[in-house]
């Protein structure tokens, strides 16, 4: 069962809205649109055409420069963003780890972290108390659960949120860079964490680690530029990489 | 629309957690912590009893001015709060809307259930002043089941238009502090709605917040009916801009995380 498909997936952003949000600048695009003058509107393409399909249980590797789209690709599974072309499908519940402390606020105390980012993941009250000790032992902050997390350390906050992702039962886990804070002990457990995940569950784990990558990925994507450079085993796909950024050195 | 409303749903615990942070840390690292709610109508009571009642001798239709004030400022301060608030509420947030995936109108709507808290600690005061000054209770009293309703109903759908056009422009933040003094002069806070000139009554009618302010103050302290025109109009008004106000917040929803 395909558990999530990209046909034709493009996504571009507009670079000036948003940072130059001044409404007189709103008014004064419109005015030229009414006199018939064009304003050169360029956009900058994160994604162009991008087709692919990962299957329940399987693992999907993106490797790439950085730019090349491949957290937009994780954005747009997870409905943050929408794409402007193209269809993208998803089913299933989607625990996001995709940027550090998302979800997490600093003021409140670990505990209360875990009952709001477990209810942003869309889990219940009940599932979050009866899953709480399990996430509590695994990011390994039992003797910090009462104090605010402002206080914590950044491995601390990346354990915390990687735990509650974890452990809210998703059917795609979605994992972004984000593991790299954590020391070498805890990224061992959170990659053996995802490799039991590997036969009910789908996965999609971006990282530069291509050891970590090659370690539990089925399959893997060479993004570059925003198009599929190469799809394909991560042993093959890993080597091209590796041998590209190499004769770009030279 | 029904979608929306299903969705929500599905996240009302997601609504309860935010409030409940909304409220939690508002007042983290404050020495006077909750008591603040309580402090912002309280002073602007004894400010204005001071400054109408005393110097400028204010007609408060035959109740002691603080209580005629009080009974104002504590609808007033609720939908101030909640407005200001909620239009900030999508872009304090960006962490959240450029990250994860949930319904946005969380957000504004946790705002105002905080504001909503602050509300309900207020009223302790204003339910004590009621037994100092000894007013009379009537059944009219049960009218605030349809004016809070309305006034939140209200709040909501303002903010849920002001906190969409923060994303895109954020004058949005300059503006409501301005427009809320002058909104707060253009409703029956300070005096009543009796010491408007006939002739510009129904020009001030046209803010919303007359008939439930004002309505407000008729039906708990004075214990009269509300003028049931207004308060019809009132209800309309808001039913309207929260039903638009969503709508439009929803439409503007899918670009928030690449504009914020």
């Amino acid at each position: 069962m395909k558990q999530i498909e990209f046909k034709n997936v493009t996504k571009t952003y507009n670079p000036a809205k948003g940072r130059y949000g001044l409404l007189t600048q709103a008014l004064g695009g419109n005015l030229n649109r009414i006199i018939g003058r064009k304003l050169k509107e360029e956009r900058i393409v994160a994604l162009k055409n991008v087709s692919f399909s990962v299957e329940r249980g399987e693992t999907l590797g993106i490797i790439g420069k950085n730019g090349a789209g491949k957290s937009t690709i994780l954005k747009l599974i997870s409905k943050i963003t929408y794409p402007d072309g193209g269809e993208i499908e998803a089913r299933g519940r989607i625990g996001a780890f995709i940027e550090l402390g998302a979800g997490l606020h600093p003021e409140l105390s670990g505990r209360e972290n875990i009952f709001l980012y477990g209810a942003i993941l869309g889990m219940k009250k009940k599932e979050i108390e009866k899953k709480f000790d399990e996430i509590v032992d695994f990011a390994e902050i039992k003797r910090f659960l009462d104090i605010p997390i402002k206080k914590y350390s950044s491995g601390m906050y990346s354990r915390l949120g990687f735990s509650v992702c974890a452990f809210c039962d998703p059917d795609i886990l979605l994992v972004d860079e984000v593991l790299a804070v954590g020391d070498i002990n805890f990224q061992e457990k959170c990659l053996s964490k995802m490799l039991s995940f590997t036969k009910e569950k789908s996965i999609i784990f971006v990282s530069h680690n291509l050891e970590a990558i090659k370690s539990i990925c089925s399959k893997v994507i060479y993004l570059e530029k925003g198009k599929i450079k190469k799809i394909g085993s991560p042993d093959v796909v890993i080597k091209d990489y590796l041998k590209e950024a190499t004769e770009e050195q030279i | 629309m029904k979608k929306w409303f299903l969705e929500l749903w599905k996240f009302r615990e997601l609504l309860w957690v935010f409030t409940l942070k909304e409220i939690k840390i508002r007042y983290k690292q404050t020495i006077l912590g909750v008591a603040w709610a309580i402090l912002q109508p309280a002073a602007l009571t004894i400010i204005f009893t001071v400054i109408f009642g005393l110097f400028l001798k204010v007609h408060s239709e035959n109740i002691p001015y603080p209580i005629f004030a009080y009974s104002a400022l504590l609808p007033w301060t609720f939908f101030s709060t909640a407005v200001s608030f909620g239009a900030l509420s999508v872009v304090n947030n960006s962490g959240l809307v450029t990250k994860i995936y949930f319904p946005k109108e969380v957000l504004p709507l946790s705002a105002i259930g905080a504001a909503f808290f602050d509300f309900l600690m207020a009223s302790l005061i204003f339910i004590l002043m009621m037994f100092i000054y000894k007013i009379p209770i009537t059944l009219n009293i049960l009218f605030v089941f349809i004016l809070i309703p309305a006034t939140l109903l209200f709040a909501i759908g303002i903010s849920f238009f002001l906190s969409a056009i923060n994303v895109l422009f954020r004058d949005i933040r300059f503006v409501v502090p301005l427009v809320l003094q002058v909104w707060l002069y253009l409703t029956p806070v300070i005096y009543s709605f009796g010491q408007i000139p006939e002739k510009y009554r129904v020009l001030i009618s046209l803010n919303p917040l007359v008939g439930l302010i004002q309505g407000f103050r008729d039906v708990t302290v004075l214990g009269k009916m509300p003028d049931l025109n207004l308060t019809v109009f009132s209800l309309v008004v808001s039913l309207a801009v929260f039903f638009l106000g969503y709508w439009f917040f929803k439409s503007k929803e899918s670009i928030f995380a690449d504009v914020i």
